[in-house]
C-alpha cells in the first residue's frame, strides 16, 4: 500500500442553480473563468502546488463535461500511478441507487478510496472558489494546534456575513461556536468551505451523522456543529489572500472583471504557483486592423475585428467588423456580428450574437447583468436579465 | 493509413544558420505559436499515421522537448506512436558521422527502415510550409501504383532559393518525365518539388540496399535524376499555398505574410479540415492593457501589451510596455520590449531585451536580427 499524509476530497457535485442557465447543462465547477480555465482549475492547481499529489473529485451533476476536463488529470501533473486523481461519481450498489445525499454523505460513501492511501488527515474542499492557498500551511497549523479538525476561514464584509457559515474563535484561534448562514452574525469570519480532518475523527463523526435519520448529510450544517457539540479541538485558519465564491452569476462576472483591475485579483501570472488547465490547440489570436483592444484578456484562437473593452473574451470568440463588447465575459466559442453590442453581459458558450443587436445595457453594473445563452443547438436564443 | 512517416529534423540548417544556432530547422519557432515541424507533422496526424519517426541529429534539445512523448499531437502511443531517431556509438564503430544530406541520413538508419510493416513511407523535412491533405497524396500513390510520389507546387517565375532544389516536368496523368536542380525558376520544369516524398517502403529499402553497396552519396543525384525513366515517379501537385524558407530572409517574408495575406493565414493557421497540433502550454490568455492598440498582427497568448503593436508577430510571453511600437517584426517568446522603444523589421530570439527609448530598425530586405537572451 502507499501511504499518504494527506487526501484531498473535492466536492464538485453541486448544481449551482444560482449560476442557471450557465449551469443548465454542465456542473458548476466546469463553468468557464478568465478566458482558459474552468473554476475546478484553481482547487486542483492549489493542491498541487501544495504538494497533495492524491486527489479524489467527488461529481454528480452533469458530470459530462467536467469528467472530459479532468480526464486522466495531466494537465495537473495528476497522472500518477501512485495516487493522483480520481474521479468519484456515485454509483449503484446492490441494486439500490446512492446518489450523494450532502457533501458529508459524499465523503462517507468514498471511504474506500481514502483507505487504499490510509492518509493520517484529509482535506475537503469545494471545486467552486476562485482563490490561491498554499494547504501545506493549513496543515502545518493544523498539526501545530493539536486539532482534530481545521476550517479554513476569511473575513468578508459583515453586511454578507449571513450569506456563509461563521466562526466564533476564541483568541488562540480555537472555533467555540459554527452558525451556518446566521440571521445576526456575531462577527465577519466566515467558513471557506476547506476543513482538514484527523482521519478517525472524520469517520468518527460521518458514522454518526449517516446514522442521524434527520441529518441533511452536509459538513456546514451537520457534521460541523456536532464536532463543537461533543467539544472537540476545533480551530480556525484565517486565510488572508484573494478569494472569491464565485457561485452567483454577479460574483462569477465581478471576479472575471476583477482579473483587469491594475492589481488583479486573482493573479494568473504567478510562475511559482503556476494554474493548469486542459489545453487545447488553437490557432493564435489574429487581431484586425479595425480591432480596438483596451484592457482586457483575450485568448487563443479569438478573431477580434471590432472593440473589445474592459472584457475577458475565451477561446475562439469572433468578435466581427463593427462590433462593440464592453464590461462582459464571452464564454468558448462566441460569436458577435457585425455591429453588434454586449454590454455588461455573461454570454454563454457558441452563442451567436446577431448582427446590429445588443445585448444588455452600458454600465448595467453587477445587480443589472445580462446572460445569454443561446447554443445554435437549441434553437432559440434567450436572454435572462438578472 | 498504411503509411509511416520519416522527419528529417536537420537538413538545410546552414541556409538558416542564424535561427539554428541552438535548434533545429523543425524547432524554428514559426507564426506565433508553432514550430516548424509542426506543420508537417500535424498534416501526417490529420492523414492517420501512426508510425513516426523524427530523425535528429544534433542540436536537438529544444525538438525534444518540444516534443515531449508526443501527447499533445496524440502520438504518445503503446504501439508505434513518435520516436526519435539520433546517432549513437555502437561497440568498435568509433566516431558516428552526423549527417547533413537526405541519403547519408537514410543510410544510417536503413537497418530500423527494413523493419516497417507499412505499405508506404512518407519521408519529408521542414522547410517547406503548407496545409496538405496528406492522405490524398497518399491515396493518389496508391491509385497510381507508384514507386515514388513528389509533392510539387506550380513555380512562380519569380523564385529564389538559397540552394538548389528539384524542379520536375510531368505529363498530364502526373507522371514524372524528368527533372533538374536550381535556384530560380526554369521554365521547361514548371513544378518544384516540396521535399516530400512517397515511397513504396520495398523500393525506398531496394534504393537504400544500392545506396550501401554502391556508396551513392546523394538520393537526388544518384538514385532520383538516374532512375526517373524507369521507375514510376509520379508528381502530386499542390495548388495552394505554400511558403519556401531557404533561409533567413524567407522565414522574415514568409512571417510577415501571415499578417498581410488573408488566404495564406487562413490556409496555414486557421484550417479546420487540417488543423495544426503543437505541445500544449499552461498560460494564461493575452493581456491587453490601457494604452493597447494592435493591428494586424497575430498573437500568443501570455502576452502583455500596453504599446502600439502593427504587422507583427508576437510569441507566447512577450511584454510590449507603455509607449512601446512595434512594426513588421517578429517577437519570439519571452521577449521583453521596454518603455518608449521603436522596433520595426526586428526578428528577436526568445528572451530578448530591448531597454527603454531604443529605437531598432531593419529593412524589409535586411531585417534587424538579435539573437538569443540578448540585452539590447
Amino acid at each position: 500500500m502507499i501511504q499518504k499524509e494527506c487526501v484531498a476530497m473535492i466536492l464538485a457535485g453541486g448544481q449551482g442553480s444560482r449560476l442557471c442557465p450557465l449551469t443548465e447543462e454542465t456542473a458548476k465547477p466546469a463553468v468557464g473563468f478568465g478566458g482558459k480555465y474552468l473554476i475546478i482549475d484553481f482547487t486542483l492547481s492549489n493542491c498541487v502546488n501544495s504538494g497533495i499529489d492524491t486527489v479524489g473529485v467527488l461529481t454528480q451533476y452533469r458530470h459530462f463535461s467536467l469528467h472530459e476536463h479532468l480526464g486522466d488529470g495531466r494537465p495537473w501533473g495528476l497522472d500518477k500511478q501512485r495516487g493522483g486523481l480520481r474521479i468519484l461519481p456515485p454509483y449503484q450498489k446492490n441494486g439500490e441507487s446512492c446518489w450523494y445525499k450532502g457533501t458529508a454523505n459524499a465523503i462517507y460513501q468514498n471511504k474506500h478510496f481514502i483507505d487504499r492511501y490510509a492518509p493520517r488527515y484529509v482535506l475537503i474542499l469545494s471545486g467552486d472558489h476562485i482563490y490561491r492557498m498554499d494547504y501545506s500551511k493549513m496543515l502545518s497549523a493544523h498539526k501545530k494546534n493539536n486539532a482534530v479538525c481545521t476550517v479554513a476561514t476569511i473575513m468578508v464584509p459583515l453586511s454578507e456575513a449571513g450569506r456563509f457559515g461563521i466562526c466564533n474563535t476564541r483568541e488562540d484561534g480555537s472555533i467555540y461556536e459554527f452558525e451556518e448562514k446566521p440571521k445576526v452574525p456575531k462577527n465577519n469570519q466566515a467558513s471557506m468551505g476547506i476543513y482538514i480532518f484527523n482521519i478517525d475523527t472524520l469517520y468518527r463523526y460521518l458514522d454518526i451523522d449517516e446514522a442521524d435519520p434527520h441529518s441533511a448529510n452536509d459538513f456546514g450544517r451537520n457534521v460541523i456543529p456536532n464536532l463543537l457539540y461533543c467539544g472537540e479541538r476545533l480551530y480556525a485558519y484565517p486565510f488572508l489572500g484573494y478569494w472569491k465564491d464565485v457561485g452567483t452569476i454577479q460574483s462569477l462576472w465581478e471576479a472575471n472583471m476583477e482579473l483587469l483591475q491594475k492589481v488583479p485579483g486573482m493573479n494568473l501570472w504567478d510562475s511559482h504557483s503556476p494554474i493548469g488547465s486542459r489545453g487545447r490547440v488553437c490557432p493564435p489570436q489574429w487581431i484586425g486592423n479595425r480591432a480596438k483592444i483596451e484592457n482586457s484578456l483575450v485568448s487563443e484562437g479569438c478573431v477580434v475585428n471590432g472593440e473589445v473593452i474592459g472584457s475577458v473574451l475565451s477561446r475562439g470568440v469572433t468578435v466581427e467588423e463593427g462590433a462593440t463588447v464592453s464590461c462582459s465575459v464571452l464564454l468558448e466559442g462566441v460569436h458577435v456580428g457585425r455591429g453588434a453590442a454586449v454590454y455588461d453581459a455573461i454570454v454563454d458558450c457558441d452563442t451567436k450574437v446577431p448582427e446590429f443587436t445588443q445585448v444588455g445595457r452600458p454600465q448595467a453594473g453587477k445587480e443589472n447583468l445580462t446572460v445569454m445563452d443561446g447554443a445554435e443547438a437549441h434553437g432559440s436564443e434567450r436572454l435572462v436579465v438578472i | 493509413m498504411n503509411a509511416a512517416g520519416i522527419i528529417l529534423s536537420n537538413l538545410n540548417d546552414c541556409t538558416l544558420s542564424r535561427l539554428t544556432e541552438q535548434r533545429t530547422v523543425a524547432a524554428i519557432p514559426f507564426a506565433c505559436r508553432y514550430r516548424l515541424v509542426d506543420f508537417v507533422l500535424s498534416g501526417m496526424v490529420n492523414a492517420g499515421l501512426q508510425n513516426i519517426s523524427i530523425v535528429a541529429n544534433y542540436n536537438y534539445r529544444s525538438l525534444a522537448e518540444h516534443i515531449g512523448c508526443g501527447k499533445d499531437w496524440d502520438l504518445a502511443r503503446p504501439w508505434g506512436g513518435i520516436r526519435f531517431l539520433s546517432p549513437y556509438q555502437t561497440s568498435g564503430s568509433g566516431d558516428t558521422p552526423l549527417h547533413a544530406h537526405r541519403m547519408e541520413t537514410l543510410k544510417s538508419i536503413a537497418a530500423y527502415l527494413r523493419e516497417y510493416k507499412e505499405e508506404f513511407v512518407v519521408l519529408s523535412d521542414c522547410t517547406d510550409i503548407c496545409s496538405i491533405r496528406l492522405a490524398d497524396v497518399i491515396r493518389a500513390h496508391r491509385n497510381k501504383d507508384a514507386d515514388l510520389t513528389l509533392l510539387t507546387t506550380p513555380c512562380p517565375p519569380s523564385f529564389t532559393a538559397k540552394f538548389p532544389v528539384l524542379m520536375m516536368r510531368a505529363d498530364s496523368d502526373g507522371k514524372v518525365l524528368d527533372m533538374v536542380k536550381s535556384t530560380g525558376y526554369h521554365p521547361e520544369y514548371p513544378q518544384r518539388f516540396l521535399s516530400l516524398f512517397v515511397f513504396r517502403t520495398r523500393y525506398l529499402n531496394r534504393v537504400l540496399d544500392q545506396a550501401l553497396a554502391y556508396n551513392h552519396r546523394s538520393l537526388t543525384d544518384d538514385v532520383l535524376m538516374k532512375q526517373t525513366g524507369e521507375k514510376k515517379y509520379y508528381a502530386y501537385c499542390h495548388e495552394g499555398y505554400a511558403a519556401f524558407l531557404s533561409g533567413f530572409l524567407d522565414y522574415y517574408h514568409h512571417s510577415i505574410e501571415l499578417t498581410r495575406n488573408e488566404a495564406a493565414r487562413q490556409s496555414l493557421l486557421f484550417n479546420r479540415e487540417n488543423p495544426v497540433y503543437t505541445s500544449l502550454q499552461h498560460t494564461p490568455p493575452a493581456l491587453y492593457k490601457e494604452g493597447a492598440e494592435v493591428y494586424d498582427s497575430l498573437i500568443a497568448d501570455d502576452c502583455i501589451i500596453e504599446g502600439k503593436v502593427e504587422n507583427s508577430i508576437l510569441f507566447p510571453g512577450v511584454r510590449i510596455t507603455r509607449h512601446a511600437t512595434v512594426r513588421n517584426s517578429v517577437l519570439f517568446a519571452g521577449t521583453y520590449v521596454g518603455q518608449g522603444s521603436t522596433l520595426n523589421c526586428v526578428v528577436s530570439d526568445e528572451e530578448v531585451v530591448v531597454s527603454d527609448h531604443s529605437q531598432l530598425s531593419g529593412s524589409k530586405h535586411l531585417p534587424y536580427y538579435i539573437s538569443r537572451g540578448c540585452n539590447v
